[in-house]
């Protein structure tokens, strides 16, 4: 494509092989699905649906679908240690997620068997750090796959307006010590993350390594063990936490504690309207993160 | 410190069960162990009884042994192989060993194309990496393509991956007569295991030689007709800030009807060898020295 701007040297697009175009879910699993429940209300997602055949209830807020997978058979839900929830699943959206897929196999990730039963959605899935999943899903646009395999609330709204303007904003993945640069070569090589440079650093966690998806709507950020608090060099990479992206943060974090969250003081890191985050229920945190 | 640090014995080298052979290298004052994949599979309590016998030992894995022809296959061949590796992978995991030992392939089946070799290892890379394990590819001597590790080091740089090295081996190394000055070209930081061994012969021109000689008659460093040579060897990779383990890959047919104290006082012998005469490096303080008042 020729420049713009004639004399202007062309900024070549970002590669985005899977045609990625955000996240479409986030999934966590747990063992005790009501009282995770109404943490997840409080920061102001909704059930709208249960599905058909699994122990899986459907929340949203706005654009935000979250998945809660308390379904006993399931390893991710068995896995769970001490009854708290661990983020099991991020799903892609995608333009074709039967490419996806077969591109992130033959660039060497993991295939994750899916346990659709007749009539439900067979959801591509590579293997993610920890037990989790990478999801990848292309009916985002024209039709919603909830339709297929979960049965709406009766009376609920299927969409619900987001509390404070919330969005995704990224995902908190924890890591070994030293283990930034394979990983963040791993999700460039697969997923074309690109990296985004130190100096460049949102909300109040400003750790570790971020990167950035190759659509841009989201982040994902690498955070390595302290040094001495972890000696252990393989422990537990994990999908550790959500960033939620707000337009205003100290709005957010009043109404929020309205409603029976509260907040880690954050003043000692950062002023407060850089982010917020909540204190840990039943091990879980959410970070909010100033989004303009 | 352990005098013997840093140094290492095969589980090939020794005859028996997998609980005596972690035994016979304690018992010599080793802390560290190559494992075989082998040694789990054959574990009379399967896979998970060998993973349990190495962290009861309390001896760490220096790495995990050994995959091989993996790489340039294409079609139904390289997904037989994807699907060897992934099990090896997860035993790797298992046992708790951060390295595994691919050997470069024999297959004529094959590609020659140093590209097409270098794509399938960032992708045997890619697949260990969540895993937290790292693919160190050793050059055979009798590698249809690659067998030298100048070669090996030219696959692992144009697969250019943060968790694939080469691993050396001195007999592959004195076999090939690759000129050690070659080392300098590598980063030590990306060799991710040195396996030591001498053998008795001068010269194994022939890849036929070479085979027969590599699995049943090779000796501890310093029992050789290649003791100058390995000297040399360890000496530039120490120059080198080569800070990795060296493992000794011993094959031999006659250390497998001795018993396991007796093989593993060698492997001792040769270790204080090397530390001592070679490396020169200081001995440890006596514990009551480091101990605080």
């Amino acid at each position: 494509m020729p420049p713009l701007t004639p004399g202007r040297e062309a900024v070549p697009d970002m590669p985005n092989r899977l045609d990625m175009a955000g996240l479409e879910f986030i999934e966590y699993a747990t063992t005790r699905p009501q009282a995770f429940g109404q943490t997840l209300q409080a920061l102001g997602f909704l059930p709208v649906a249960r599905h058909r055949s699994r122990e899986v209830t459907l929340y949203r807020q706005g654009r935000m679908n979250l998945v809660v997978n308390a379904h006993p058979d399931d390893a991710r839900v068995a896995a769970t240690a001490n009854d708290h929830p661990v983020i099991s699943a991020v799903a892609f959206r995608v333009r074709d997620a039967l490419k996806a897929h077969q591109h992130c196999l033959a660039l060497g990730a993991w295939d994750a068997p899916s346990h659709a039963r007749a009539m439900e959605l067979h959801i591509p899935a590579i293997q993610g750090p920890g037990s989790s999943r990478f999801y990848f899903v292309d009916r985002w646009d024209e039709f919603s796959i909830y339709d297929i395999d979960f049965k709406p609330i009766p009376g609920v709204d299927p969409q619900p307006p987001s509390l404070a303007d919330m969005g995704y904003f990224g995902v908190v993945q924890y890591i070994g010590a030293g283990r930034s640069g394979p990983w963040m070569t791993y999700l460039e090589h697969l997923f074309d993350f690109t990296p985004v440079p130190d100096d460049q650093r949102f909300g109040i966690l400003p750790k570790g390594k971020l990167m950035k998806s190759p659509c841009g709507q989201f982040l994902w950020q690498l955070v390595e063990p302290d040094p001495g608090l972890d000696d252990e060099w393989r422990s537990e990479e994990r999908l550790q936490r959500l960033g939620l992206g707000v337009p205003d943060v100290s709005a957010a974090v009043q109404h929020l504690k309205s409603r029976g969250l509260s907040f880690v003081d954050a003043r000692t890191l950062h002023p407060e309207d850089r982010g917020a985050l909540t204190r840990p229920v039943m091990g879980v945190s959410f970070e909010l993160v100033h989004q303009g | 410190m352990n005098p013997l640090h840093s140094f290492g014995m095969d589980t090939i080298t020794l005859a028996g069960s997998l609980e005596a052979k972690l035994a016979a290298m304690k018992d010599a004052g080793f802390e560290q162990v190559m494992l075989m994949a082998r040694d789990l599979v054959t574990h009379p309590h399967g896979v998970a009884g060998a993973v349990q016998a190495v962290q009861a030992s309390g001896m760490r894995p220096t790495g995990f042994q050994v995959l091989r022809d993996f790489e340039g296959l294409s079609g139904h061949l390289h997904s037989y192989k994807v699907d060897i590796a992934q099990s090896m992978l997860k035993m790797c995991a298992a046992v708790g060993a951060r390295v595994l030992l691919v050997c470069s392939s024999t297959s004529r089946h094959a590609s020659d194309d140093l590209d097409d070799l270098a794509r399938d290892l960032r992708k045997l890379a890619m697949m260990a990496l969540p895993l937290g394990i790292e693919i160190a590819y050793e050059g055979l001597s009798w590698g249809r393509t690659v067998n030298q590790f100048t070669t090996a080091w030219d696959v692992v740089c144009r697969a250019d991956c943060p968790n694939l090295g080469i691993g050396l081996d001195s007999f592959h190394v004195f076999a090939a007569q690759t000129p050690l000055q070659a080392l300098e070209e590598i980063d030590p930081e990306r060799i991710l295991l040195v396996q030591l061994s001498d053998f008795m012969w001068q010269e194994v021109p022939t890849f036929e030689e070479r085979m027969t000689t590599a699995r049943t008659f090779r000796v501890f460093p310093g029992e050789g007709v290649h003791s100058e040579q390995l000297a040399q060897l360890v000496m530039q990779l120490e120059r080198m800030g080569y800070r990795g383990d060296y493992s000794f890959e011993v094959f031999n047919d006659d250390y497998q009807q001795l018993p396991l104290d007796t093989i593993a006082q060698r492997a001792r012998r040769s270790a204080l060898w090397l530390r001592d005469d070679v490396m020169h490096r200081p001995a440890p303080l006596p514990a009551w020295a480091s101990t605080k008042a």
